[in-house]
């Protein structure tokens, strides 16, 4: 039988330099997003590809929580070499935090049964980090997250793993599959997808699943099914930086100037 | 008075019948060997894919006749080899038609009507024109002898640079040994020749139609005067000619048989290589059809028939090898030798009736006639090579075909991977957001005009480094104030403009290109304007030369062609001439590309500028190495790069004081050569335009002059 790996994988927000924050002060303005798959999926899918390209019947599965806009992303991973792709949305999914979605993908992987679980590390914009260790919280699967070599032969039923600690100390393990593991930067090289093969991947379907594919219902998703809510979101006031110029005598009086307006002294 | 009929020269006169017959059989034997090697030699092509010749074969066989009969490629830059061959081509071709013209009487003519032609006057200037053509033979053929063995010039060394001593295909002594063979042979077939020709007068000389005539053929008839004077006996000379006289004729024949199967075969492959060029080789790479299943080259046989073919027309000249950025700055790349590599590949892959299996005709990789991804990364397709080639050799499309392959493996340096994802992302290599595109012109007093919104007469592209580039940006900030001043109605796409694509596709990225084509094309489409104009060279062959295939034609010139006009009509008025010596570094892609030699030099002299060109320039111009996506790849550390070779040949012009440029490319390369060469201070780096605004009175002065920059 074959081994099905799921990759989890997430479209990410890229800003621009200047950019808005939304009218009610709980996101950035949806016109400056510049969307793209997340960096650390980038590497997880790798992994995974380079496993089925080692040799063996491999089945690699892409599966996303987001909207329409996301094909995209799952378009490149098709084109990096994924064989499915599984896009998951339902309008009550909006506002989700980590939990929620790790609950959507938990019932994903109850419907798609795979061998082995792969999430990047964490998300780009939101950076919860949370995601697949709650989904393999959800499954009461193994898991281990920051991995950065994964060694595992076919119909294996442990891999073994290697992690990046605190103050650069590495972790080997074993672990029992299936299992959830979030990986790291670096992993790999992950492969150049170009432009004509991603254009090519558009001809390949995209599944679409909804709440009731995947006997789920509204109340276990979105902001209702969070156990966080984003209360506001916001630029931080900039410090102020100068540079003094002059001659040496004028750098001083300067300086000494603006200490004094800080102290507020009256000398 | 003697008959003219007499005066001629019996063929095969004392001959037995039999040996007439076996020398005939031997002659058609040759004719089969030559005929069959040719055959081998069609049926390597015919495994190439497709192509599609386009205009008409007779003016492509007059254009290569032309270049043939002038030798115009062949002299360029060696007019010594070039004349050498000369001699030995024009002698070649005289005293093959000399003996063609012989074979129709006496194999055709005579026997068939019995009108003969080749007695008399007639006989005896043939005599005459063919001595002349055997001495220009010999002549041509001693000096390249002279030139091969004693001057060995560094182009005929074929120790490759991509490849380490150690390579079975390093040196390649098959090669030498082939040239040597070549040339002795030759010499050989022309001096018995002569002997020939010498013994027939010593061993005729009691009958006066032969020996009164003899100074007709001087050479020969010196030969047979110092003969005998010397005391040969014509009795002796008579054993000797038969003897010489198979000699002579069975290394002729051999050296027909085997041409299909040696160099002697760059007599048929170059003039067919010359028919078939392509003048855009370079300026206008291949599309890849929407109904092709993989892309790029891979195999041999990926290779279209007429590439095939120019691979076999290389003559190892070493002209490419010279001139090649890449090879001059110690890459593992030499033009000529991808070339010979291929060539070797497809000899021995493609030579029999069938083809090998698909794994062996990889020519991806490091083994013998391979070529490796390091040596396809390092070409800066400047056009060096396909410009200089004598014979018609088109590097840049096989090199390109074969990047698209690596590109597609994603075989590449990361920091090129990192690039195109940006660029696919942000439409700009400088990964700054597509609203920033028009940034620049927010220093300027007067704003420019949104073309997508009203009609102008110029739309300026601007491109990626003239946008971004913090250096570039003051320049583009210059030439909209200069074309401001001189009433010129023009403006920008702005956010609507993204890179133009002439270095993504020459890295091989063909699926970006056309991304990035199409969009501009399209914005381009919304505009209203007559004529592009451009600072950026790339970008102005890529849509002078590409875009017109994915369907946008438009009129476009370069910047200096405009600003020449407007100082030759006055809109721009030069009040302070500027006396400055000055050297100019002619781009690739406006240069070799687009022949843009003259607007740029024509305006140095209107502002008065002193122009000493370097050794390299106009078609010879040294490329700064950013070509080819190259500015996007590290160059190894602790070599000279080409930008640094070639500040140093700039700073060998005495009292230099600007080197200019008309590219923003370029600008940042030698900027930078400058001071890593220890050449800052003594001169400056600058853009024409800037020079141009130093010498045009403008209200507000907006560049210090170089002096003070100096
Ligand atoms: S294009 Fe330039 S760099 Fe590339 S092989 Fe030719 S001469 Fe060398
Ligand atoms: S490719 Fe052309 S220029 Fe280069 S060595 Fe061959 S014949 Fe000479």
């Amino acid at each position: 039988m074959a081994t099905k790996i799921l990759v989890a994988v997430k479209q990410v927000i890229a800003l621009d330099e200047d950019f808005e924050i939304r009218a009610d002060g709980k996101d950035v303005d949806a016109d400056f997003f510049l969307r793209d798959l997340n960096e650390w999926d980038d590497f997880s899918l790798e992994e995974a590809v380079k496993i089925k390209e080692a040799g063996g019947e491999v089945e690699v599965v892409v599966v996303t929580v987001g909207p329409e806009e996301a094909d995209e992303s799952l378009r490149k991973c098709l084109a990096k070499g994924a064989d499915r792709a599984v896009r998951i949305w339902d309008e009550s999914m909006e506002g989700s935090d980590s939990q929620a979605i790790a609950r959507v993908l938990a019932a994903a992987i109850k419907h798609e049964k795979p061998d082995l679980v792969f999430a990047g590390v964490q998300s780009s914009d939101h950076s919860f980090a949370s995601t697949g260790i709650a989904v393999a919280g959800l499954l009461g699967w193994p898991h281990a997250a920051v991995v950065n070599q994964f060694d595992f032969s076919l119909g294996a039923t442990q891999a073994t793993i290697r992690r990046e600690l605190e103050g650069g100390v590495l972790q080997m393990m074993n672990i029992d599959l299936p299992a959830v593991l979030s990986i790291q930067l670096g992993i790999n090289t992950p492969r150049y997808a170009s432009l004509r093969t991603i254009k090519q991947a558009a001809a390949k379907p995209i599944e679409t699943l909804g709440l009731g594919d995947l006997s789920l219902n509204a109340a276990e998703v979105g902001e209702v099914g969070s156990a966080s809510r984003v209360r506001r979101m916001y630029i931080p006031e900039k410090g102020r930086a100068q540079m003094i110029e002059g001659s040496l005598a004028e750098q001083a009086a300067k300086l000494a100037a603006i200490i004094k307006e800080f102290k507020g002294a009256t000398v | 008075m003697i008959d003219s009929l007499s005066i001629t020269r019996t063929l095969f006169e004392d001959f037995r019948p039999l040996a007439v017959t076996i020398f005939y059989a031997i002659g058609y034997g040759a004719i089969g060997i030559f005929l069959w090697g040719t055959w081998i030699q069609i049926r390597k092509y015919r495994y190439g894919t497709a192509y599609a010749v386009t205009g008409t074969l007779i003016s492509r066989f007059k254009q290569m006749t032309g270049t043939m009969l002038t030798h115009r490629t062949l002299v360029r830059r060696d007019h010594a080899a070039g004349g050498a061959h000369a001699l030995i081509f024009f002698g070649f071709a005289l005293l093959f038609l000399g003996t063609s013209t012989i074979t129709v009487e006496y194999d055709i003519l005579k026997p068939l009507t019995g009108m003969r032609f080749w007695y008399g006057d007639f006989y005896l200037w043939f005599s005459l024109v063919l001595d002349v053509a055997g001495f220009m033979l010999g002549g041509g053929l001693v000096f390249m002898m002279w030139r091969r063995g004693w001057l060995k010039p560094p182009k005929l060394n074929y120790a490759r640079p991509d490849r380490s001593p150690a390579d079975p295909d390093y040196d390649r002594s098959g090669y030498r040994i082939e040239d040597w063979a070549f040339l002795w042979s030759l010499l050989i077939i022309a001096v018995t020749g002569f002997v020939l020709e010498g013994m027939r007068l010593v061993w005729l000389q009691g009958r006066p139609e032969v020996w009164d005539y003899r100074w007709w053929s001087p050479i020969g008839s010196a030969f047979a005067v110092a003969m005998r004077d010397l005391g040969l006996g014509a009795e002796t000379a008579g054993t000797i000619r038969s003897g010489l006289w198979w000699f002579h004729g069975l290394i002729a024949l051999a050296f027909i048989a085997l041409i299909p199967f040696t160099k002697v075969k760059h007599i048929f492959t170059a003039s067919a290589s010359l028919m078939l060029r392509d003048p855009l080789a370079a300026q206008r790479l291949p599309r890849v059809p929407d109904s092709q299943e993989s892309v790029g080259f891979s195999y041999i046989t990926d290779l279209n028939w007429k590439q095939l073919l120019h691979l076999d027309a290389c003559t190892k000249c070493g002209r490419c090898h010279e001139a090649c950025p890449a090879n001059a700055t110690g890459a593992p790349l030499s033009p000529r030798d991808v070339i010979l590599s291929l060539r070797e590949f497809a000899n021995k892959t493609l030579a029999s009736g069938a083809l090998p299996d698909q794994v062996e005709l990889d020519i991806h990789g490091k083994s013998p006639g391979q070529v490796s991804m390091e040596t396809l990364w390092s070409c800066r397709t400047c056009m060096a090579c396909v410009e200089i080639c004598p014979v018609a050799v088109e590097h840049i499309p096989i090199i390109v075909q074969m990047r698209r392959k690596l590109v597609e493996a994603g075989d590449m340096d990361p920091l090129l991977t990192k690039t195109l994802q940006t660029i696919a992302k942000t439409g700009n290599s400088f990964g700054e957001s597509k609203r920033k595109r028009g940034s620049w012109t927010k220093a300027l007093a007067t704003p420019i005009k949104d073309a997508r919104k009203e009609p102008v007469d110029y739309l300026w592209f601007v491109g990626d480094y003239a946008s971004f580039d913090p250096r570039n940006q003051k320049v583009s900030q210059t030439f909209a104030g200069l074309l401001q001043e001189a009433n010129v109605d023009f403006g920008l796409l702005y956010d609507s403009e993204q890179n133009a694509g002439n270095d993504v596709r020459r890295v091989g990225e063909e699926g970006l290109y056309d991304l990035l084509a199409t969009a501009n094309i399209e914005a381009m489409k919304n505009a209203q304007f007559k004529t592009i104009v451009t600072t950026d060279p790339h970008s102005f062959n890529t849509i002078r030369n590409e875009y017109g295939d994915f369907g946008g034609t438009f009129e476009i010139e370069h910047y200096t062609t405009l600003l020449r006009d407007l100082l030759t009509s006055g809109r721009l008025e030069v009040t302070r001439p500027l006396g400055y010596r000055v050297t100019f570094h002619d781009p690739c892609h406006l240069g070799r590309f687009n022949k843009g030699y003259d607007a740029p030099r024509d305006i140095l002299k209107m502002i008065g500028c002193e122009l000493i060109d370097m050794k390299r320039c106009r078609d010879n111009s040294f490329c700064c190495g950013a070509g080819g996506g190259r500015i996007w790849m590290p160059d190894p550390v602790g070599v000279e790069k080409p930008a640094q070779n070639r500040i140093r040949e700039a700073a060998f012009i005495e009292g230099l004081e600007v080197y200019v440029v008309s590219c923003p490319k370029d600008l940042t390369m030698f900027e930078d050569a400058t001071k890593t060469t220890g050449n800052e201070g003594r001169f400056v780096v600058r853009e024409l335009i800037e020079l141009v605004r130093e010498a045009v009175a403008s209200p507000v002065v907006l560049e210090a002059p170089v002096e003070q920059l100096a």
